[in-house]
């Protein structure tokens, strides 16, 4: 990152798609101009400027050993979001990063890793589960819990297809109600976790969804034998400078853009319900 | 201590900044101080798109810096606080620009007022060891110190004559009778508690007359909170910062709706917890110097003092 911090890198928007059926979510790739680079992990996030609106903050979506290409999933939600969704490709805009902790990694190696994501919350679980697959032979067993409400929400639809199929890796793929020509696993994330009851045994769960599903979610590994030290999840909250100085995103004295996103339940539960 | 007449100094600093003087500003609602490091609004950034050659972004270049000239002790302390946030982890290029270029003169308080509580904080109206030159005001001269380099710079090149014996005495007296019209407040132990008060009903009745005004965010010295916010123009268009508070509702409020703080309870805790609470678990300082600007603001007479004593009454579970 920058000597100023609140300078944003003028990058480039190279492609931007559709990413759900219904048009809620698109997919943006930048490319950051004048040869700068971000060296980022897992789980970061960055401001994004849509110069004249102003920025928000976006989990990264792209694995750092992807190449220098940045991708993000936005959900057109307000004044910023809608003008991303707007901008065409080869506009010009701005990225302010890498930003928070990201997830533990390091920890990981070694390890069994499961991952939990509901609805466009699969974003840094995507960065993370490429991340985890580019080095595949540095971590044990991986599995992949996904859903969302219809087929048609699940982001990155290709690739969770093509990872299903690979023996290495297994992907549990689930839609709230019956859909025709669904013919994977239907109902909620938790209920699927819990008849899957993957082992806790030497296993690090990372859990990202709309907060109902981790309400869910969060006894179920709990039963399981997952410890509060070994889960993982990420949250949210309104931010703007994204470097602990502005004051709004805290949880009690931690920042939640720079002490996280990143949180294991054992650091939640010292924190007061403040989110 | 050195001591020199007051018409004399002020001539002396005269052109070697802008001179903001403090010493006839006491009765302003906002802190000068505050504003001369974390403006009202302050500009970011400039930027201007130029088509398929991109965007143009500049930073606005500082103004130099000022001489805070009576600059009050409680108001000094503060923006050492100031500093926990703005200089440490990653540094505010803007805040540091300021803090270092001004001058801060700082005048002990002869007259204390009734809303006045620093001496519950450990330092008192005649604490000479806030900004970079301590002064008191003894009547016919300034008793001045310098308490840090760039104070002895400032002072470079003036006559100094020593202070009296009897100049320290009356200097002595005035403190006495300062002090002693302080009230004081006893915090101890008061951190600790609101560890795990944070579920307390307690809050509910303090937030009970609050209107959620934001006027004692607004004056107070040590609240730092900001909003970014883009201002388009057909050519540059820029982004500033502005002040925000956590008494208003849209400082948390979520794109999705969810406000982690809906009311004016949740609001009224974060902020006596974050001076009281969260700054001295990250800093090992209360984020409050008792200035009681918030007292004299507040519209519908909340009383932060009264609210600290209330909190002391209240039984938690050890
Ligand atoms: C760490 C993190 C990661 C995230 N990752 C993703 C992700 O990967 N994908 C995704 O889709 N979302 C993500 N989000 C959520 C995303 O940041 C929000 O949806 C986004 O900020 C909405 O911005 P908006 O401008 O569209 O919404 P708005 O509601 O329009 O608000 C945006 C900004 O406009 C201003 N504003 C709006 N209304 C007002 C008002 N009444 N008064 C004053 N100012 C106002 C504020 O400055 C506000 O911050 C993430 C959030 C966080 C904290
Ligand atoms: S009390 Fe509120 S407005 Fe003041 S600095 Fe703390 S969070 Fe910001
Ligand atoms: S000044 Fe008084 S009414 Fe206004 S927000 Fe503060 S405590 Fe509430
Ligand atoms: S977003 Fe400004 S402090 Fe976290």
């Amino acid at each position: 990152m920058r000597g100023n911090p609140y300078i944003p890198y003028p990058a480039l928007l190279k492609r931007s798609y559709f990413e759900s059926d219904d048009f809620s979510l698109k997919t943006f790739e930048f490319e950051l101009l004048d040869g700068n680079r971000i060296d980022y992990i897992p789980g970061q996030f960055c401001e994004i400027s849509v110069f004249g609106k102003g920025e928000a903050p976006f989990g990264i979506a792209s694995s750092p050993t992807e190449g220098h290409i940045l991708k993000f999933t936005v959900n057109k939600a307000g004044l910023v979001t809608t003008a991303l969704h707007e901008a065409e490709e080869g506009s010009i805009l701005g990225i302010r990063g890498p930003l928070g902790n990201g997830y533990p990694v390091e920890k990981f190696r070694g390890k069994n890793v499961l991952i939990v994501g509901g609805g466009f919350a699969f974003t840094t679980l995507r960065s993370l589960l490429v991340y985890l697959l580019n080095s595949r032979s540095d971590y044990e067993e991986i599995t992949v819990i996904y859903g969302a409400r219809t087929p048609g929400l699940l982001l990155y639809r290709e690739e969770l297809f093509e990872w299903e199929k690979r023996d290495d890796l297994k992907v549990i793929l689930t839609v709230d109600r019956e859909f025709p020509g669904w013919e994977k696993q239907v109902g909620f994330v938790p209920q699927v976790l819990e008849r899957t009851a993957p082992s806790s045994k030497d296993c690090y769960a990372v859990v990202c969804g709309p907060p109902i599903m981790i309400k869910f979610t969060l006894p179920v590994l709990e039963k399981l034998g997952f410890k509060p030290e070994m889960v993982y999840t990420s949250l949210e909250k309104r931010m703007k400078c994204g470097i602990g100085k502005c004051g709004r995103c805290n949880i009690g004295p931690k920042y939640i853009c720079k002490d996280g996103p990143v949180f294991s339940l054992a650091q939640l539960a010292e924190l007061p319900e403040d989110y | 201590m050195k001591k020199i007449e007051k018409e004399k100094l002020l001539k002396h600093l005269e052109g070697k900044g802008d001179l903001v003087r403090l010493d006839e500003a006491r009765q302003d609602p906002l802190s000068a101080t505050k504003s001369s490091h974390l403006p009202r609004e302050e500009l970011l950034l400039l930027f201007r798109l130029n088509g398929d050659k991109g965007v143009e972004i500049r930073v606005p270049e500082g103004k130099g810096g000022k001489i805070l000239f009576g600059v009050p002790p409680c108001e000094a302390r503060a923006v050492d606080l100031l500093d926990l946030t703005f200089l440490k982890d990653r540094i505010d290029p803007y805040y540091e620009r300021k803090r270092r270029e001004n001058v801060l003169f700082v005048l002990a308080c002869n007259k204390p007022r009734s809303t006045c509580f620093c001496t519950s904080f450990g330092y008192g109206p005649f604490s000479g060891k806030y900004g970079d030159v301590f002064m008191v005001d003894i009547g016919d001269n300034l008793l001045v110190d310098p308490v840090t380099e760039k104070g002895s710079k400032a002072l470079e090149g003036l006559e100094l004559e020593e202070a009296t014996p009897s100049d320290l005495e009356k200097m002595e007296s005035l403190k006495r009778s300062a002090e002693g019209a302080i009230t004081t407040v006893n915090i101890e132990g008061i951190s600790e508690k609101l560890k795990k008060m944070f579920l307390d009903e307690i809050w509910a009745d303090l937030a009970f007359k609050c209107v959620n005004c934001g006027a004692c965010t607004y004056v107070c010295p040590t609240c730092y909170c900001f909003d970014i916010q883009d201002v388009e123009r057909t050519n540059w268009g820029y982004r500033e910062r502005v002040w925000d508070s956590c008494m208003f509702p849209i400082y948390s409020l979520e794109t999705s709706g969810h406000n982690p703080r809906p009311t004016g309870v949740e609001r009224m805790r974060n902020r006596i917890m974050h001076k009281f609470s969260y700054y001295p678990e990250l800093y090992g300082e209360y984020g409050c110097v008792g200035c009681g600007r918030c007292i004299r603001a507040c519209p519908v007479n909340f009383d932060i003092r009264e609210a600290l004593e209330t909190l002391k009454e209240v039984e938690v579970a050890a």
